[in-house]
């Protein structure tokens, strides 16, 4: 059976269970929106970068100089 | 094992157990945090008993992140691995915040109990000791822009701070401390009373369980971010892309 009935300690266990959980939960949500961030950026990087032989044949032969 | 230290395989390997760890630690947290305000108030401590199923479990892991912070320190100054430095970077987050957790929810448990918020004993000291090398090294790691140089540092520093573990488990052992001693698997200690077992060790595996799912994410995260970092690099030295920068 729950017991919430914190009297007299109250305002000490609450805001420990509190924070706790804002703290989890901010970490979880940090974790969450970082991942998925590098994830879109990776899988837009490799979605784009062409294949070694593909570049070769479509940009010719490999430049030696600096570009101007 | 050895063949997961290659990014590749560990980023297959780990990809469908990342999900798993989430959901257990979901999971465990509900069922943890219904037990708790299950059990019976302590007949002394009343209802300031249910802290510490939040603060014990912070302070058990943010020590367990710091030795997992040292370990990988070592393999990567050592060894000079990429992945074990990402997995040192990618202790530090959790383990600062369980860390704050352990000494915030402690300050909170110790004013009832105890009658003072912060008290100089050798245990919150080694604490807050603890969660400085936690804010150095992450402010360390921040400071270089190097980052073979910032890791080479920062491993440094989380190898000095491992000096500080030993000194936080028997501190209440050593001196005399307001902090109480160990009573949970401690030989000659009165042990925790039988009602509370559950509920704790629940909260336990579930902060556990919750730390290898922030640590594994976070690791994966930042192999991303390296493997992001390599391709805009290569693209910006590979004339034939130049359009693309």
């Amino acid at each position: 059976m729950l017991d919430l009935d914190m009297s007299p300690y109250a305002a000490f266990v609450w805001p420990a269970w509190g924070i706790s959980a804002l703290v989890l939960g901010a970490l979880t949500a940090r974790a969450a929106i970082a991942g998925r961030r590098w994830k879109r950026d990776l899988d837009r990087l490799e979605g784009a970068e062409p294949r070694p032989q593909a570049a070769r044949s479509a940009v010719g032969p490999k430049e030696t100089g600096p570009r101007p | 094992m050895f063949g997961l230290s290659n990014p590749q395989r560990f980023m297959a390997f780990t990809g469908p157990l990342a999900p798993v760890l989430w959901a257990a630690a979901g999971v465990l947290l509900a069922v943890g945090a219904w037990l708790s305000f299950s059990v019976p108030a302590d007949y002394q401590q009343g209802d300031t008993v249910r802290i510490m199923f939040v603060h014990v479990p912070a302070a058990v892991w943010g020590l367990g992140a710091y030795g997992a912070l040292g370990v990988s320190s070592f393999f990567a100054l050592v060894f000079r691995h990429a992945l074990a430095d990402a997995a040192a970077r990618a202790a530090a987050l959790p383990g600062a915040a369980l860390t704050g957790l352990a000494l915030v929810t402690g300050s909170l448990w110790g004013q009832p109990m105890w009658g003072t918020w912060w008290v100089w004993d050798a245990r919150l000291t080694s604490v807050l000791v603890l969660f400085l090398f936690y804010l150095g090294y992450m402010a360390l790691r921040a400071s270089i822009d190097d980052e073979q140089k910032a890791a080479r540092a920062a491993a440094v520093l989380g190898l000095v701070g491992l000096v500080n573990l030993p000194i936080v488990k028997f501190s209440v052992d050593w001196w005399n401390t307001l902090h109480q001693p160990a009573s949970f698997l401690s030989p000659g200690s009165s042990g925790l009373d039988p009602a509370y077992v559950p509920a704790f060790l629940t909260m336990l595996a579930a902060y556990g369980v919750l730390f290898s799912a922030l640590w594994l994410s976070a690791i994966r995260t930042e192999v991303r971010r390296r493997r992001v970092v390599t391709l805009r690099a290569r693209r910006r030295w590979r004339p034939e892309c130049s359009t693309w920068t």
